[in-house]
């Protein structure tokens, strides 16, 4: 089990600085003049230079990569280009809020999804299964926009049911803030319930098929007893690792919601660093959902391990 | 997978499990296929937006580009999907903003699974170190948010059709290649493939010819599941603003460009864009999921 | 004529307020010119009134005065002392404001509408908005006068204003802004006001003796010239609003987040007396389409700027009020004079001959939108001579200077910026191009890059914007005078003269509008730069379209500028 962990660790961090050079390659692959984007096109020369010196752009580009690889991985990320304020703090703050959100999307989905799989594969091949089946697919195949656009105008204008902007008011409690956040995590609930219910019902399907379930029906367990103690565990295993990726997905579901409710989380940061060429905000925010995602994928292959003896103890994976 | 027959493998030339068995098996499978009703609806409308972005603008009522009408007129006998903002009638416009998607969706899609296919094969196959260090990369490629590197690039670049086509590709190639490697992992144990390298054959050689028409199943279900990806992410990529780029009647861009007149009340120009994504991306999970089904049994 | 009335203003009228008399009295001025040229030239609203009484004397004195009191009357209170009852008793009450995110809150650096919104809550200018919304008004200056020849203006100062710290303002804290100002190239300043410009006569009078005659002085130190903002003496260069809180102004800044929003409380020892409102909270937007689903969320009550497109359905709220105010606002199509396709001028007239200009107004801004006729000379200003004739669309003659040109199939790429309708300005220019035989391929960019790649490049750096785009479309926000435009974007070697036109004749007709300082002067400076302009078209410009803002029915007296500065210290629930 070390191994496995001590493995994955080493693997992550090959991905973070994949990732971290990635974007560097992005940020310079184009000539910028950096002291030039922050002060703007009517500065003087002089401001320009003394600002590239100061930032060290004007090194070359060999030496301006170590020095970023340094600081990625000494978490010395500076300040944003576009605000002169540190970039940590604000992304911390952005992550906290994307966090909550997809917290929220993800606790409204998974229990209904994989309740709804495990629904499906009892009842194969008939209607209620071809039913969840189809619901599946066509609520996993429409956008994230699409369906926040409807609630939108639906729900929040029409009706006036629920707030139209997902900030909730500073220091609101936590069914405020839950409220406030219900539309945009339902818009991308619905994205999601159909790729975990497919794959807990695969998995379910699988497992009831398998020789273990029918002998311990034959040894006499209830089928209640059979479901808890060996079906979900195993038909779970599939879902957890769809969970993990779908943790990256997540995020691009994310930028879109966020834009359309004005939410200030990671994915609006993102954009508009993006637009506006602030380096330091792009390599700091990647970075830290790089991390994230890899935290999260660790995660769910943990808790695989854990309900699967066999992956753990299987070095070729 | 495919049976093999229990004796002992003669010497001399050998021939793999038949081609016409293999063909036979192809037939049946299509033949199964078509008994779907969802391979059925699908096809009928990836085939329906196929057409209109193949005949455009000859069979669309009006002018999409050029003929301005009244502003955000509702839908009615003269235009069935109403009019946007600057009064171009909203069905020309839908009609043929497949073409776009439907170009750079399937480009991406064939980019990646193309890409994801070869590394896959020889991942799998060759084993060793060439292995594990592609492993290594392909993971850490997995790792990488999709949106999040396409908007980056898209940002940088400048957002052509060409950069989305080579971004979006770039970035399904590892999934594919990690299915690829899985089912070439599965192959390469049957005998079948050990005849052949007993007869002597080269490594390409067994890999195009034996090996790979026998992950041909997993492959298309695979590039079909990314083809609906794609589609979905090339329409958030302009909905984000970084895809497609105006005038284009992308569906996408046409969405970012009209959802905030919903509140005015004026729905029609934002619905039937994000309806006809929806529909094209249903349509593709369901021919994928068809395909998986009969596939896999 | 009432001659006697006339009289006593002209008794104590400076020459350059006399000559502004003299033309309304004949006629050469409209009441509203004058009203705004008089204010300008440092003439008190009563004079004003006494001047529009005495010339209209026959008829309509009681209404002639009504006019001027009803628009100048709430700045006529507000200069009459240092503290005035405010409107209404104090109602209570914050409003929520939708804005656009600020860029910077740096008074003297920023450039973006955002933040001259922001730092117009606490910081006040010299002169101020009026009421009316279009012209300025004494704020912490309550009198200005010219000399004869418009060199040296004398600003008495407002007495017994405090900043929000509890010290007192001074002369001292506007000259060292005006410093700060000139050092840091303001672009309404430059050329104008210069190092040593600005000297404190005494602690509330500011001598400002300028590089030229200048006859529109104040409107340079007012909020049309967002950066002028009075700051404190001790504020360095570089410092923000949020990081070092201050002003003199109404409100006082109590929390500020660069991503979400700002608030405001109540400057209990305002000039202006207590605020009817108890605060006020800007919400921060990137678009304007949210900020409408916000307020029909209910979750705003006043959208700072919107345009027509997103805010369709304001326009017919029963609940909502609309600010609008004809503006200079515009865009500019610019096209290279220097070299390429359009550096032959029949090419560039050619193209603008495919504009149609009624069709671009009402698909894009459903009709809220003014003429313009391929020049900056807004018809809103005094100076603008309506006698050059307006270009229409005519298909055929833009065929003909084609061939004329001997240029056939010409195609050329259209750039511009994701900013309000400007993609879809182009995408009805390429329609409108089409029909004369031009092909444009549009090709939009995110605002910051198009900016710095397409429109005014940093390399080649002289002269400035040489790397410029063949063509492109570029915005152009609302100033109370045109200098800015002739002078950035058209002189020769302007800073944002992106089209490199470089005319010898222009540059003498500005340069004459410039030092011109009667109104008769700037006039026939400024027909001469019309008739140039339309000729030799370096620019077409389309339209110059309406600033809209506005806010819920629950609240009274808020008003704006064309700016992005809305004025809450009025303000009250209703």
């Amino acid at each position: 089990m070390a191994r496995y962990i001590s493995r994955r660790l080493v693997l992550s961090l090959v991905t973070l600085w994949l990732l971290a050079t990635i974007v560097f390659i992005i940020a310079n692959v184009l000539p910028n003049d950096v002291g030039r984007t922050i002060l703007g096109p009517f500065a003087p020369q002089e401001s320009v230079d003394a600002l590239n010196q100061k930032l060290g752009t004007d090194r070359p580009l060999i030496v301006q990569y170590a020095d970023s690889m340094r600081r990625v991985f000494t978490f010395d990320y500076g300040d944003s280009y576009v605000t002169g304020q540190p970039v940590l703090p604000q992304l911390a703050a952005a992550m906290a809020r994307s966090a909550k959100l997809a917290g929220l999307a993800l606790f409204l989905t998974i229990p209904i999804a994989i309740a709804a799989g495990i629904f499906a594969a009892r009842r194969r091949d008939r209607l209620a299964d071809r039913g969840v089946v189809l619901l599946g697919v066509t609520s996993s195949s429409i956008p994230e926009f699409v369906t926040g656009t409807i609630l939108v105008v639906v729900v929040g204008v029409q009706l006036k049911l629920l707030p139209v902007l997902a900030t909730p008011p500073p220091n609101a409690d936590i069914p405020t803030q839950i409220r406030y956040l219900l539309m945009p995590a339902t818009a991308m609930a619905i994205v999601y319930f159909g790729y975990i219910a497919r794959m807990t019902r695969a998995g379910t399907i699988d497992v009831l098929q398998s020789d273990y379930t029918r002998t311990a029906t034959m040894k006499g367990l209830t089928t209640g007893q059979v479901m808890r103690k060996h079906v979900l565990r195993n038909a779970l295993i599939p879902t957890v690792a769809v969970i993990a990726v779908q943790v990256g997905y997540l995020f691009g579901g994310i930028i879109a919601v966020e834009k359309i409710f004005n939410y200030n989380g990671m994915g609006q940061t993102m954009l508009f660093a993006a637009q506006r060429k602030d380096i330091p905000m792009l390599t700091a925010g990647a970075i830290i959902i790089g991390i994230v995602y890899m935290l999260a994928t660790l995660a769910a292959d943990m808790t695989m391990a854990w309900m699967n003896p066999r992956i753990r103890l299987d070095t070729e994976h | 997978m495919v049976d093999v027959i229990a004796e002992p493998t003669p010497i001399g030339p050998v021939v793999s499990p038949a081609s016409s068995e293999r063909s036979q098996a192809r037939r049946e499978t299509v033949r199964l296929l078509i008994r779907r009703p969802a391979f059925i609806i699908g096809n009928i409308v990836v085939i329906g937006w196929i057409i209109t972005a193949v005949l455009g603008q000859r069979i669309t009522p009006y002018d999409p580009f050029n003929q301005f009408f009244i502003g955000h007129e509702p839908p009615s006998p003269a235009h069935l999907m109403g009019t946007d903002r600057l009064g171009r009638d909203v069905l020309s416009r839908v009609m043929v903003g497949s073409r776009d998607v439907l170009i750079i969706a399937p480009l991406a899609a064939m980019l990646g699974v193309i890409a994801g296919t070869l590394l896959g094969l020889v991942m799998g196959y060759y084993r060793g170190t060439v292995d594990d260090v592609l492993s290594r990369i392909v993971e850490a490629f997995l790792a990488l948010p999709v949106v999040l590197i396409a908007l980056l690039t898209l940002v940088v670049l400048g957002s052509s059709p060409l950069v989305v086509v080579c971004v979006v590709g770039i970035l399904f190639t590892p999934i594919v290649a990690r299915t690829v490697r899985s089912a070439v992992l599965s192959e390469r144990q049957l005998d079948y493939v050990t005849a052949a390298k007993l007869r002597g054959e080269s490594g390409p050689f067994i890999l195009s010819r034996e090996i790979f028409p026998n992950v041909l199943g997993p492959t298309v279900v695979e590039m079909t599941v990314r083809f609906g990806y794609a589609i979905f992410t090339v329409a958030t990529l302009s909905f984000l603003g970084v895809g497609l780029q105006p005038p284009s009647p992308d569906w996408g861009l046409t969405v970012s460009e009209e959802y905030n007149n919903m509140i005015a009340g004026v729905w029609w120009p934002t619905l039937f864009p994000a309806l006809a994504i929806a529909s094209t991306v249903i349509a593709v999970n369901l021919i994928a999921d068809s395909l998986q089904s009969v596939l896999s049994e | 004529m009432d001659y006697r009335k006339l009289d006593e203003v002209r008794g104590s009228a400076v020459p350059l307020q006399l000559d502004t008399i003299e033309a309304f009295a004949a006629g050469r001025l409209s009441r509203r010119e004058f009203i705004q040229r008089a204010t300008v030239l440092g003439l008190s609203t009563g004079a004003i009134g006494m001047v529009i009484a005495a010339c209209s004397s026959s008829s309509s004195s009681p209404s002639a005065a009504a006019s001027v009191g009803a628009s100048t009357a709430p700045s006529a209170a507000a200069s009459v002392g240092a503290s005035t009852a405010p409107s209404a008793a104090a109602t209570g009450g914050v409003i929520r404001i939708a804005s656009q995110k600020p860029v910077s809150v740096d008074p003297v650096a920023m450039q973006d509408l955002g933040g001259y919104g922001i730092t117009a809550q606490s910081f006040e200018f010299l002169c101020t908005l009026d009421k009316g919304g279009s012209n300025i008004a004494p704020g912490l200056a309550l009198k200005w006068t010219p000399n004869s020849d418009g060199t040296v203006w004398t600003f008495d100062l407002r007495q017994n204003v405090k900043w929000h710290d509890g010290s007192p303002f001074t002369a001292d804290d506007v000259v060292a802004t005006m410093e700060r100002l000139v050092a840091a190239g303001n672009s309404g300043l430059k050329g104008v006001l210069g190092p040593g410009g600005a000297v404190a006569k005494d602690a509330n009078t500011v001598v400002f003796t300028l590089v030229g005659g200048n006859g529109n002085f104040p409107y340079l130190v007012s909020v049309f010239n967002a950066q002028t903002l009075i700051t404190p003496k001790a504020y360095v260069a570089g410092t923000t609003l949020d990081k070092v809180p201050a002003g003199t102004g109404a409100w006082k800044l109590k929390t500020y987040n660069a991503q979400t929003g700002a608030t405001f409380e109540r400057n209990p020892d305002w000039w202006g007396g207590p605020t009817p409102l108890d605060g006020t909270e800007f919400i921060f937007f990137d678009a304007t389409g949210p900020m409408v689903t916000a307020y029909q969320g209910a979750q705003v009550d006043a959208i700072v700027q919107f345009d027509v497109l997103s805010g369709a359905s304001l326009f017919n709220d029963p609940n909502f009020s609309i600010i609008a105010t004809e503006a200079a606002l515009h865009r500019q199509i610019w096209m290279r004079t220097d070299k390429g396709q359009f550096a032959d001028k029949r090419v560039r007239q050619a193209l603008a001959f495919t504009f149609d200009r009624p069709a671009l107004i009402q698909q894009l801004f459903k009709g809220k939108a003014q003429l313009g006729n391929d020049h900056v000379i807004w018809q809103g200003y005094p100076y603008f001579d309506s006698s050059v004739p307006q270009r229409a669309q005519d298909t055929a003659k833009a065929k003909q200077l084609l061939s004329d040109a001997g240029v056939s199939n010409l195609t050329a790429t259209l750039h511009c910026g994701q900013l309000l309708e400007i993609p879809d300005l182009a995408t009805l220019l390429k329609s409108q191009a089409a029909q004369a035989g031009i092909t444009l391929n549009v090709a939009v960019e995110s605002l910051d890059t198009f900016y710095g790649a397409q429109w005014c490049p940093a390399a080649p750096k002289d002269p400035p914007c040489s790397g410029a785009a063949e063509l492109g479309i570029v915005d152009y926000g609302h100033r109370a005078t045109p200098d800015v435009y002739l002078n950035a974007a058209l002189k020769s070697k302007g800073i944002w003269n992106s089209s490199q036109y470089n005319s010898p004749a222009f540059d003498a007709a500005f340069k004459e509008f410039q030092t011109s300082v009667g109104v008769d002067a700037q006039k026939a400076a400024c027909t001469k730069i019309e008739t140039i302009l339309n000729d030799d078209v370096p620019i077409g410009l389309p339209y110059f379209y309406n600033y809209l803002a506005g806010n819920s029915k629950k609240f009274t007296g808020v008003y704006s500028s064309a700016l992005g500065q809305m004025f809450f210290s009025a303000a009250a629930t209703a």
